[in-house]
C-alpha cells in the first residue's frame, strides 16, 4: 500500500500544475514556511507509526494547525519587522532531521532483525 | 507506511495519502510561483516592486487623462473649424487648461502640510546637529520629490509654488550669511510645505522615509498635518517669470 501516498503526492502535484494557482509574491514566504511545517508533521506521523504511537487526531490536527500557525508566525514577523520565520525554519528544520534520524534507525533495526531471523531459519 | 503499518492502523495510509496530495499541491504552487532569479532586475524587495507598480499606475492614469484631454481639445478644434469665435473660445479653454497644468493658477483640495522649525529642546546629537542648516535645500528637495512621486499634484514652500523650472537652493552671500531660496525668492524658517494630492500616499511616503525622526535628530521639529477636506490645502499660483520670456522656440523651416 506504499503506492497510495505516492499516488496522492502525484495527484497533488498534477492538480497544482493543472489549476495553475497564482499566489501573490508577498505570500510566497508564508507558503514556504507552511510547507516546512507540513513536511515536519508528515515525518512526525511516519515516525509515530513506526514507534506504534500513531494517533489519527494528533496527526491531522498537527498537520493543519502547524501549517497555519507557521504561516501566521511568518506574517506576524513581517508586520513586526522581526524575522520570526527564521525561528520557525530552525525549529521545524531541527525536528525534521530528528524525525528522519529516528525513522532511519528504526528502519535499519528492522532490516537487521529480518536478516538475523532469515539467518536463523537457514541454520535450522 | 507498508503492509505492516496498514494492518496496525489502516487509516494511516489513507491519511498519509490525503496529506501527501495536499503537500504535493502546496509544493507545486510554491515552485511554480517562485520568482525567477535570472530575470530579477535588481529590485531589492517587495516594497520596491509595489512602489514601482504604484508609480507606473499613476503614470498610466496621467497619460490616459492627457489622452482624453487632448482628444477633447481636438474634437473642439474640429467642431470650431470655420468659426473664428468658436475657435477663439476653444483656444482660450486650452490655454486655461495649460496654465493650470503649468502651475499658473492657485489650486486647493485635500492635502497635507509639513512644518519644519528649529527646536533646541530636542536632544542634541553631535553627528546630526546643524546638518539641516547646511543641507536644507537637499533635504527639502528630497521631501518634495517624495511627495511628487507619491500623489502630490501641487506643492508650495512658504507660499512659493513649485513648477517644472523651480529651484530650491542655499545661497551664501559675501558676508557668509546663508539663505534658502525657493524660485529665487528667500524663505525663512519655519518652512511650511503645502501639498495637494493623495493624502494617504503622501503621508505613507513620509512615514516610510522616516522624515520626522531624521529631522528630529537634526534638532528640527517636523509636524505633518493632514487636511482631508475638499478645500483642505490651498497652493498659490506660480508668480515667477516663465522660461518663454527669454528663450524662444526654434522655428524649423
Amino acid at each position: 500500500m506504499i503506492w497510495l501516498p505516492v499516488l496522492g503526492l502525484l495527484v497533488g502535484v498534477a492538480v497544482g500544475f493543472v489549476s495553475n494557482v497564482q499566489i501573490p509574491l508577498a505570500y510566497s514566504s508564508y507558503l514556504s514556511i507552511a510547507i516546512l511545517a507540513a513536511l515536519d508533521t508528515v515525518f512526525g506521523g511516519i515516525r509515530a507509526s513506526l514507534e506504534k504511537a500513531f494517533d489519527d487526531a494528533v496527526f491531522l490536527s498537527g498537520f493543519f494547525f502547524n501549517t497555519l500557525v507557521a504561516a501566521l508566525l511568518a506574517y506576524i514577523g513581517v508586520q513586526l519587522g522581526v524575522d520570526l520565520y527564521l525561528a520557525a525554519v530552525v525549529a521545524f528544520g531541527v525536528r525534521l532531521f530528528q524525525n528522519i534520524a529516528v525513522i532511519r534507525r528504526i528502519a535499519w533495526g528492522k532490516v537487521g532483525k529480518r536478516r538475523g531471523s532469515q539467518a536463523g531459519v537457514k541454520q535450522m | 507506511m507498508d503492509g505492516e503499518a496498514k494492518r496496525r492502523n489502516p487509516r494511516l495510509v489513507w491519511y498519509l495519502t490525503g496529506i501527501a496530495a495536499i503537500l504535493g499541491f502546496m509544493l507545486t504552487v510554491q515552485i511554480t510561483n517562485r520568482p525567477n532569479n535570472t530575470t530579477e532586475s535588481g529590485l531589492a524587495s517587495y516594497l520596491d516592486l509595489r512602489s514601482e507598480l504604484v508609480e507606473l499606475s499613476a503614470e498610466h492614469k496621467t497619460i490616459m487623462s492627457d489622452i482624453a484631454r487632448q482628444s477633447a481639445a481636438l474634437a473642439q478644434f474640429k467642431a470650431a473649424e470655420g468659426s473664428d469665435a468658436d475657435m477663439r473660445r476653444a483656444l482660450e479653454r486650452d490655454a486655461r487648461s495649460v496654465a493650470a497644468q503649468a502651475g499658473l493658477t492657485p489650486v486647493s483640495g485635500p492635502g497635507i502640510t509639513v512644518e519644519i522649525r528649529d527646536d533646541p529642546k530636542l536632544p542634541f546629537n553631535q553627528e546630526y546637529a546643524g546638518q539641516f542648516q547646511q543641507e536644507s535645500d537637499q533635504i527639502l528637495s528630497q521631501i518634495v520629490n517624495d511627495l511628487f512621486a507619491n500623489g502630490a499634484e501641487a506643492i508650495s514652500i512658504n507660499g512659493q509654488r513649485l513648477v517644472t523650472t523651480s529651484s530650491i537652493r542655499l545661497v551664501t552671500n559675501l558676508s557668509g550669511t546663508t539663505t534658502l531660496q525657493v524660485n529665487t525668492y528667500p524663505v525663512t524658517p519655519p518652512y511650511v510645505i503645502a501639498a495637494v494630492g493623495d493624502v494617504d500616499h503622501m503621508r505613507a511616503a513620509l512615514t516610510v522615509d522616516d522624515v520626522v525622526p531624521l529631522l528630529q535628530l537634526m534638532q528640527e521639529d517636523c509636524v505633518i498635518r493632514v487636511h482631508p477636506g475638499p478645500r483642505g490645502v490651498t497652493v498659490p499660483a506660480y508668480r515667477g517669470s516663465l522660461p518663454g520670456q527669454w528663450a524662444k522656440e526654434v522655428s524649423h523651416p
